[in-house]
């Protein structure tokens, strides 16, 4: 089975634990990029495409949920699973409430990750494919072919 | 302890023969139950036999007078009260007998209605110092539980706030070694010296991060600032749940688990995922408890106000001395890696959560049964989101 490289968004204000899942995802094949709060990751939301959005619920100053939020204002197909540490998982579901793929409990078993990062590429390309289609459809009903 | 409204038992000590038997037949016609003695030590032989309410006593007596008899009463049997019957001529008798714990003191020639009197407020007064006492250790017994309850809940706090914590730390490690052991597996270091040294290192901490793991999961499951969900639960649907959920287990010791719920469609207003939670757990302590081949069984009983769950199993049962401590946090008679002994702790909490009690009944050499009891209807918490739009 090949394994399709997924373009990867961490953000978690836990330093190590962001510089550690990098590389073990990069070793995957991944294309992995970290940063550590909210702000940083709606900039590098808009300077690359990303497929999926590694997002740590419980962070100081603009916490998972507002980014979660923001997220899906400005690149709504990016898919985002969000991390919670224990109590916190009435937040994630809220947050799968307002978009989000899934969640995982801190800390994550890294196979479950791996599992759920490949479901969350997979949807986010079958939207992909769903949009060209239709973008494709548009292109043909304004040259006049059905 | 005598209420109100049961005979006053009497002890009437005169060395007077005839005196005393006049009054004691006087007073017996009144509905006392009076024993009688003629001197200060048969008086105390006679309370060692059979406990009097009051002691109506002479002073003047032989061999040993009203005053050292007093003083004895009130050293062997405190809660008696006396009534002394002085000699006309020496009330001071009375004083000192007050002084010395007497309750009253009447001068002789004694008009029978004022003893009787004395009598019943001497019994009055027995009455109002039980009840007293026995308020007195309510209250003690009341504060000592608040005490205990806050400070459990100051640890479950601390405990929850340190699991908390303590997950992050615990993500990285995971994270790195996990790492490790994937770098490990690559070409380029096949031929390290020494790899399967690292290897085993390794493994020993990510199990280690397993056992740390499920420790703050069931701390943080202690405290849950979440709000319940109320429904009615099917009782043989979430048994049925749990025996899904703990097939496997069961299976690979060949111990059979049994479901038994009556009457068949029975159901309670409850939050089904602690109520799941407790049974799942103590149904795995069941199932490890049992020896190969034995049998568990999840009974449910209902009768108008309460349920009844019971998780009994065929296993070694629990010796005595460890029935007092199976629901203290970190009791555990398992080895390290695989108890956390807070399995107990924690349910017992989630089932006062939910307004019942969790009790156990245990054998050695027969097995166990540890029940949960709970009311027809919990109550709700005070954020409800009451959610019956699922069918349960």
């Amino acid at each position: 089975m090949i394994k399709i490289p997924i373009n990867i968004l961490i953000v978690d204000d836990e330093e190590d634990f962001v510089e550690m899942l990098c590389l073990r995802l990069q070793d995957q094949g991944h294309n992995v990029k970290g940063v550590h709060d909210g702000q940083a990751c709606l900039q590098a939301l808009q300077e690359d495409d990303f497929d999926v959005v590694i997002l740590d619920v419980k962070m100081p100053g603009m916490d998972g949920i507002e980014t979660l939020h923001e997220i899906k204002r400005s690149a709504p197909i990016a898919e985002v699973i969000l991390l919670t540490g224990h109590g916190s998982i009435e937040t994630a579901v809220d947050g799968m409430k307002l978009g989000a793929f899934d969640y995982l409990r801190k800390p994550a078993a890294f196979d479950e990750l791996r599992e759920k990062l490949e479901a969350a590429r997979k949807r986010k390309a079958e939207q992909e494919e769903r949009i060209r289609r239709a973008e494709l459809q548009g292109l043909l009903r304004r040259t006049g072919d059905v | 302890m005598r209420p109100n409204g049961t005979t006053i038992q009497l002890l009437l000590v005169d060395d007077e023969h005839d005196y005393r038997e006049t009054i004691a037949k006087r007073l017996r016609v009144r509905g006392f139950q009076v024993a009688e003695a003629a001197n200060g030590k048969e008086a105390l032989d006679a309370l060692d036999q059979e406990q009097a309410d009051v002691v109506v006593m002479d002073v003047k007596m032989p061999v040993m007078d009203g005053l050292e008899a007093l003083r004895k009463i009130k050293e062997t049997f405190p809660k008696i009260e006396v009534i002394l019957l002085t000699g006309h001529a020496s009330p001071e008798d009375g004083v000192t007998g007050i002084k010395s714990g007497a309750f009253d003191y009447l001068c002789k020639p004694i008009k029978l209605e004022h003893l009787v009197s004395k009598v019943q407020q001497a019994r009055d007064k027995l009455l109002w110092v039980e009840e007293k006492a026995r308020q007195a250790e309510f209250k003690a017994r009341m504060e000592q539980q608040m005490i205990a309850t806050e400070r459990l809940a100051s640890v479950g706090v601390m405990a929850s706030g340190v699991a908390h914590e303590i997950n992050n730390p615990l993500a990285i490690i995971q994270e790195a070694a996990g790492w490790m052991t994937s770098l490990l597996d690559k070409p380029e270091l096949a031929d390290m010296p020494r790899k399967e040294s690292f290897e085993k290192a390794l493994e020993k901490i990510l199990n280690s991060v397993e056992r740390a793991k499920k420790i703050t999961h069931q701390l943080l499951g202690v405290v849950r600032k979440t709000e319940s969900i109320l429904k009615e639960v099917s009782l043989q649907e979430i048994v049925g749940e749990v025996i899904s959920l703990v097939e496997r287990e069961a299976r690979n010791k060949d111990v059979q688990i049994l479901g038994d719920v009556q009457p068949d469609g029975a159901t309670i207003w409850t939050d089904p995922n602690p109520l799941r939670q407790v049974l799942l757990n103590l149904t795995t302590n069941a199932i490890q408890a049992c020896y190969r081949g034995a049998r568990v069984t999840i009974l449910v009983r209902q009768n108008g106000h309460e349920t009844r769950l019971s998780v009994k199993d065929e296993g070694e049962g629990i010796p005595a001395e460890n029935m007092q401590r199976i629901f203290e946090p970190f009791f555990t008679t398992k080895p390290p890696d695989q108890g956390t002994g807070l399995g107990l702790f924690v349910s017992r909490n989630m089932v006062e959560k939910l307004g019942g009690q969790l009790e156990v009944e245990s054998r050695l050499g027969q097995g166990s049964a540890f029940s949960l009891i709970l009311p027809q209807r919990t109550d709700a918490p005070k954020e409800t989101c009451p959610n019956d739009r699922e069918a349960s």
